[in-house]
């Protein structure tokens, strides 16, 4: 490879109100950026470009895209953006982030069976039991049934940023589906394929693992009576987006992925059709959410669940990963009370922050909101995906006017936090073929089992491609990051 | 084996045997036809019409060969077309994606992406050759795949059962329009020693020539070429070579279930060994008739195995 005269990392505009991964205020790579920014000097545009391409045509390949539909149009099937610059985290740094995210998870996992058992946490008024009872994410099917092992949530996806202050901050706790996984594994593979040298340098930790700890994870909540356990995974269908990520999955674990449309239950047992008969089900990890797992119980028009699975669930007979009714801790309105639940059940302070959270159905956070939309972001609390979230600096008058109609509307809904200023990280950006800073976050994985815990050393970096968008979601525009925990 | 996988390997097998199919013999067809020999009977629209023909596409008013070329070819509103074919093979794979090996996943996918980005304007003006031997190289490396990168178990049988059911019935179809073809030549009043061209080009729509060349040494006649294609147990493309292998891969699915309690196997050996019995002259003055209870008996196994197997 050519000696390029200037380094492809020197036109590099340094934004100092944002918090850089990157480079100091003098516009040095930090210490264990020191390495790779020397590497990337030495690529030319063009070997960058090229090595670029190529990492696209094998995820196009790979089939790890989305479909685009048109209207009398064959379907524009475009790739996940991914961003060659890997994110890293020093060993430190992600040893406080991995305690931080254990010590939250487990003690949601007590909140859940207490909620939904003896009710201490309502009853000493620590959270309010009516912000529970009236969350529709609070199924009353799960009252007084105990998962396997007490587990609910197997897998939890914990969405991190770093503000101004280098600190890390929750953004939310994704425990129903979170996806996200096998990008970490695709892009790690991607990585290692284009730009192999760069592993020399850095020892980092490895994500190949995953997939045979959550199949472990998923085998010690096998039902009682069982014995070695079928285990599935459960997807919509292939038209569903996140459905690579299925298939991934169930790939990698050596395990059938199952639609709904292929099981049935018989005498509260589950089973899978196949060529020679039914074949029992033990464990479920269901991507299909709540409400359509089960039409007899939840939505009757569901197509993707299965008649009679909560029955044979409650009856012990299988296991659902997650457990249904694990919503009710990742709304954004409970969000606000994680850190009391972690003193409550660990007796532990928190070891990371959570933003600043104004709860619009407390009449003073009503007020502080309504009189600052400008100044916050305002979320709704039940959904994902980056959809319904306004930020205040981007409205307008008549748009902040539309926003507090909304939430007066329905004060339950919503929640505001100040807007926090996500930190930036070197991008290469496609149209100016230059890098720039772009907002970033992160979402770690962390499996939960009887006795046991996994955290996945690394996670999704997800990147706001846009200029000064600080939505990363995949649906809004963005794009990942491979991300390195050193060792 | 859950029965919706079984069901998309097997539509995956049929759909991938059945685009290459199509391929060879739009190639071999066109091509062979730039200098026939009898160049009256050779007129552009015999060839198209020929193709039309093979392809079940029977609806065209006005033959031209830009039409016909886009309606075999790239028309994604024909469900019988090559495009058509090989998007149907990709949503059969991506359904069964995690029952077979990421190495043959990618490779249909490639497949898949190489078709539907193949310039339209290009395929219809000067390409049609590129586009034809694309298809066929794709399906050698996804078959390659297929032998190579799975285990050989019922769900890998159930691709290939497929495979060789699409095959059998591709055969018949193909001998069916070149009889039809040399019919016509015959009612035009050509002299039959100028028909070793036709029959040549029979053997190349099934990539078959060489094979006969080695096997008989003699230049292809009526005779050699029917009771090869039908008969040879060796050549891996004929009627007796694919219901061989439905035997087989029909023995692997079913597991040695006894063949009392398992009609489709029953009728599978019957028509096996029918073919492996039987000698040319016994059927030389009803070819059609043989070929259309073959394909029958074909279909009636496919649809008894779809309903015990792939329904769900």
């Amino acid at each position: 490879m050519r000696q390029p005269a200037n380094g492809i990392l020197d036109s590099y505009n340094l934004n100092s109100s944002h918090y850089d991964e990157v480079f100091n205020g003098s516009k040095e790579p930090k210490e264990h950026y020191n390495s790779i920014v020397e590497r990337f000097n030495q690529l030319s545009l063009s070997d960058f470009e090229r090595i670029n391409n190529e990492v696209k045509t094998a995820f196009f390949n790979q089939g790890i895209t989305f479909a685009v539909y048109a209207e009398d149009k064959k379907p524009d099937e475009r790739i996940f953006p991914f961003d060659l610059f890997p994110r890293i985290i020093p060993g430190q740094e992600w040893m406080q982030l991995e305690q931080g995210v254990i010590q939250r998870n487990k003690a949601i996992n007590l909140f859940l069976d207490d909620i939904y058992h003896k009710k201490l946490i309502l009853k000493d008024k620590v959270v309010p039991a009516d912000l529970i009872f009236s969350s529709k994410n609070y199924l009353k099917e799960m009252v007084d049934f105990t998962p396997e092992g007490g587990i609910y949530t197997h897998v939890s996806g914990t969405d991190l940023i770093k503000h101004t202050d280098g600190q890390y901050y929750i953004l939310e706790d994704n425990l129903r589906c979170p996806s996200g996984v096998s990008y970490v594994l695709s892009n790690r593979l991607a990585l290692k394929k284009s730009l192999f040298d760069l592993f020399d340098k850095l020892k980092t930790k490895t994500v190949y693992q995953y997939p045979e700890q959550l199949l472990e994870i998923l085998k010690t909540v096998k039902p009682k009576n069982s014995g070695i356990p079928n285990v599935v995974v459960v997807t919509p269908g292939m038209y569903n987006s996140a459905y690579f990520e299925h298939s991934f999955l169930a790939q990698k674990m050596g395990v059938p992925l199952v639609e709904g449309r292929d099981l049935f239950v018989d005498r509260d047992f589950v089973y899978m059709k196949t060529i020679h008969g039914p074949k029992s089900v033990d464990v479920i990890y269901r991507r299909v959410d709540d409400e359509f797992i089960d039409p007899l119980c939840f939505r009757k028009d569901s197509m993707l669940g299965v008649p009679g699975l909560m029955s044979a669930y409650r009856a012990g007979n299988v296991t659902l990963a997650n457990a249904p009714g694990t919503g009710v801790a990742d709304d954004k309105a409970v969000y606000h009370y994680v850190p009391d639940i972690i003193k409550y059940y660990l007796n532990e302070e928190p070891i990371l922050n959570n933003v600043q959270t104004y709860h619009c159905e407390k009449e003073a956070d009503m007020k502080y909101v309504l009189e600052n939309i400008g100044k916050l972001v305002v979320k709704p609390v039940d959904e994902s995906g980056g959809y319904g979230i306004t930020i205040g600096t981007t409205l307008t008058k008549d748009q902040i006017e539309e926003v507090k109609v909304r939430i007066k509307s329905n004060p339950r809904k919503y929640i505001a936090q100040p807007i926090m200023s996500l930190s930036v990280h070197a991008t290469f950006i496609e149209e100016t073929k230059e890098f720039e800073p772009r907002h970033i976050d992160l979402r770690t994985f962390c499996l939960m089992g009887k006795d046991t815990e996994y955290i996945l050393k690394g996670g999704l970096t997800r990147v706001a491609l846009k200029r000064g968008n600080l939505i990363v979601n995949s649906s809004q525009g963005g794009g990942s990051k491979d991300t390195w925990v050193l060792g | 084996m859950l029965s919706r996988v079984a069901n998309n390997l097997y539509w995956m097998g049929r759909y991938i045997e059945r685009a290459d199919h199509l391929a060879r013999y739009s190639k071999a067809n066109y091509f062979s036809s730039l200098d026939a020999p009898i160049v009256k009977a050779y007129d552009r629209s015999f060839v198209l019409e020929s193709m039309l023909f093979m392809a079940g596409i029977f609806d065209m008013e006005e033959v031209n060969e830009r039409d016909v070329l886009f309606r075999i070819g790239m028309d994604t509103q024909n469900s019988n077309s090559i495009i058509s074919n090989i998007t149907l093979a990709r949503e059969n794979a991506r359904g069964a994606r995690n029952a077979i090996s990421t190495d043959l996943w990618e490779a249909i996918n490639t497949y898949y992406h190489l078709v539907n980005n193949y310039p339209q304007e290009i395929y219809l003006t000067t390409g049609l050759y590129d586009f034809n031997q694309m298809i066929l190289d794709q399906t050698s490396i996804v078959s390659s795949k297929i032998y190579g990168t799975l285990l050989h178990d019922g769900e890998w049988a159930m691709i290939l059962i497929g495979m060789h059911i699409e095959r059998a019935i591709q055969i018949i179809r193909i001998i069916n329009s070149k009889l039809n073809d040399i019919y016509k030549i015959e009612q035009a009043g050509h002299p039959i020693t100028e028909m070793s061209f036709e029959w040549t080009n029979l053997l190349r729509c099934l990539e078959s020539f060489d094979m006969n060349r080695k096997f008989y040494r003699t230049i292809p006649a009526r005779e050699q070429v029917l009771e090869f294609l039908m008969l040879n147990q060796n050549c891996p493309r004929s009627i007796s070579y694919s219901l061989k292998g439905i035997r087989r891969y029909e023995e692997k699915i079913s597991q040695n279930e006894s063949s009392e309690s398992n009609a489709i196997s029953f009728k599978i050996r019957k028509l096996y060994e029918q073919y492996r019995y039987l000698s040319f002259d016994e059927y030389k003055d009803d070819i059609y008739g043989l070929l259309n209870s073959t394909q029958a008996k074909i279909i009636e196994i496919a649809s008894e195995l779809e309903k015990k197997y792939l329904s769900f």
